[in-house]
């Protein structure tokens, strides 16, 4: 169901959580509020599912304003990082739950949980109890327990967090493939920038309550609004400089770019900066960093106070002390206006 | 070695216990059969099956007055762990003016030497027409047992926390039944543990029970202790074993009721 947030502002203890926040999730959309810890994204999930009130605004739920109406009515089903399982209840009793306080007999509920245990690959394991599984294993029956409540809106609050790496992956595409099946409209939480840019439809990025950036994954990597959404995707070197007349001009080069006329900070980031040997080189080799497929290098300036940071492939010839000179790819540059 | 050391040392502290459990206990069933036991012998001079006959005796009434004490202390504990829990949860989980005042009413019977506010207590009763009623018994021993009950449910209500509730809540149970299906079921230790210890501080109540119910409301303790004070030991033990055994059972039927609920996990999960 669409999901649209109206001014919503949130004060707890004193402190305003939420400041006048807008947020239009379609039907059967994936977007991800992203996010360093503290932000407010979790009390954003809370106050869509009516856990937490809201001071100020609405939600509006498939067109109708629910301000008033209570969470067990809301079908706004919050998937918790602790998961959340029932330990006196079976992993069956666990997702026929949602069944069995609408009524549905005991059969027909065991029934359906034995269905979504099927579409969480976790076949045969209706009577065991939580104590007894993994924390993989336990996720996937948060997953199945939520998606037998038939969410109107499925908001996951960092959900993998608390997962290896390798499971992790594995549990992102089981999540995406329950979302596209059951064409449900969901929010996740996350703090992990991968995550959010290859699960997501768009991303919302908060910081200090609000809401800074919405748009699509490739968007906001590309073309973030501020510093703050650029530098949590990935950090760079910011060059100040202008534009006039469809050209950059800065003390590090001059470019030619489509925009507006301005002041603007260029963001150089890693995969900008494509760096060749050369005897009389400007920048320094002072650091190379082993990333696996990669290295990252750290370059210095020789003439100007300035450090550059780029990525070359595992095979390059460059070497710590190495003077180099770079080529700086125009498509990468990321320019902020001031 | 260090462990077969405190593997020892465990063993004799056990042995120890058991024993400062048992030898009364056996010198306790010695002296219902005891006629005559003369100091210093080391065993009594004579046998006698009086204390039994008494206990037996029709106009004893000892089991009829057994059997209502049982039920006035079980309800006792019962409505106890009821208020407990209610109080617990408002405590733990709710923020309220004077919330610090109540939390420490809650153990102010505790506080207090029982003979002086037992004595209060029945004149507040006397002018309610609670004096001498099963009624104002009841209330006087749920006063007494309330702290213990409420200190118990307060531990495990705030290891419970709110948030299986919640869970519960965005799942669509309403709160009545996110209560009856997810939190009472992970209180219930606590609740069988606050029914066992109200039921065992009511059934040990003497002064107050004969205090307020003044004679007319009879527990098993109004009747065995004069027994006690008049030196008649024979009786005494016969008595005593009687409330022994009839506590440990009520403490089995409690230990087997806990014992069919649903599977309890309290372990931490990842």
């Amino acid at each position: 169901m669409e999901l649209e947030l109206k001014n919503i502002s949130v004060t707890l203890s004193n402190k305003e959580i939420l400041k006048s926040i807008n947020l239009k999730v379609e039907n059967g959309e994936f977007i991800s509020l992203l996010g360093p810890s503290g932000c407010g994204k979790s009390t954003m999930l809370k106050t869509i599912a009516g856990i937490i009130n809201q001071h100020e605004g609405s939600v509006i739920l498939g067109g109708n304003i629910i301000d008033n109406i209570p969470p067990y009515k809301r079908k706004t089903v919050i998937v918790f990082q602790d998961f959340r399982l029932f330990p006196h209840m079976t992993v069956a009793e666990n997702i026929g739950f949602p069944l069995k306080i609408l009524g549905v007999n005991k059969n027909k509920c065991r029934e359906r949980a034995i269905e979504l245990l099927k579409k969480v690959k976790l076949v045969g394991y209706e009577n065991r109890r939580v104590h007894e599984m993994s924390g993989g294993q336990i996720q996937r029956v948060a997953l199945a327990r939520a998606i037998a409540a038939e969410p109107t809106v499925l908001l996951l609050d960092e959900p993998f967090s608390s997962l290896d790496t390798n499971l992790r992956k594995d549990m992102r595409e089981l999540v995406l493939e329950l979302q596209k099946e059951y064409k449900i409209t969901t929010i996740l939480v996350t703090h992990d920038k991968e995550e959010a840019l290859i699960m997501s439809d768009k991303i919302a990025f908060m910081y200090n309550g609000q809401i800074e950036q919405y748009t699509t994954p490739k968007n906001i990597f590309n073309n973030p609004a501020n510093t703050i959404v650029a530098d949590y995707f990935l950090e760079g070197t910011y060059i100040d400089g202008e534009i006039m007349d469809n050209r950059f001009l800065s003390e590090l080069f001059n470019i030619d770019v489509n925009k507006n006329n301005g002041k603007y900070k260029c963001l150089i980031r890693p995969l900008a900066v494509r760096p060749f040997k050369s005897h009389v080189g400007e920048f320094l080799v002072i650091n190379k960093i082993y990333q696996g497929d990669n290295y990252l290098l750290k370059l210095n300036s020789t003439i100007k106070d300035l450090t550059l940071e780029s990525i070359v492939p595992d095979f390059t010839d460059i070497m710590e002390g190495d003077k180099v000179n770079v080529e700086i790819v125009k498509d990468k540059l990321i320019f902020i206006p001031m | 070695m260090k462990s077969t050391n405190s593997n020892k040392l465990l063993k004799i502290f056990l042995y120890i216990t058991l024993f400062t459990i048992l030898a009364p206990m056996a010198i306790l069933i010695l002296w219902i059969f005891v006629g005559r036991w003369p100091w210093p012998n080391l065993l009594p001079a004579t046998y006698s099956l009086r204390a039994i006959k008494e206990i037996f005796a029709p106009y004893s009434n000892v089991f009829s007055i057994l059997f209502s004490s049982i039920l006035l202390s079980l309800s006792v504990a019962i409505l106890s762990a009821i208020i407990a829990t209610i109080t617990a949860r408002a405590l733990v989980l709710y923020d309220f003016i004077g919330k610090t005042v109540i939390e420490f009413l809650t153990i102010a019977p505790i506080l207090v030497p029982g003979a002086v506010f037992a004595m209060g207590i029945h004149i507040v009763f006397i002018k309610l027409s609670l004096a001498d009623t099963v009624l104002g018994v009841i209330i006087i021993h749920l006063i007494y047992t309330l702290p213990y009950t409420i200190n118990i449910m307060k531990d495990l209500t705030e290891s419970v926390g709110k948030q299986m509730e919640v869970q519960a809540y965005v799942l669509g149970a309403s709160p009545l039944k996110s209560f009856i299906y997810i939190t009472f079921p992970l209180l219930t230790p606590g609740i069988m543990a606050s029914i066992s210890m109200a039921y065992i501080t009511s059934f040990s109540q003497y002064f107050i029970t004969l205090l307020i119910g003044g004679g007319t409301v009879k527990s098993f303790n109004v009747l065995m202790v004069p027994f006690i004070a008049k030196g008649d030991r024979s009786l005494s033990s016969a008595y005593a074993l009687v409330f022994i055994i009839s506590t440990l059972l009520v403490f089995l039927i409690i230990d087997k009721i806990i014992k069919k609920l649903p599977y309890q996990d309290n372990k931490e999960e990842i």
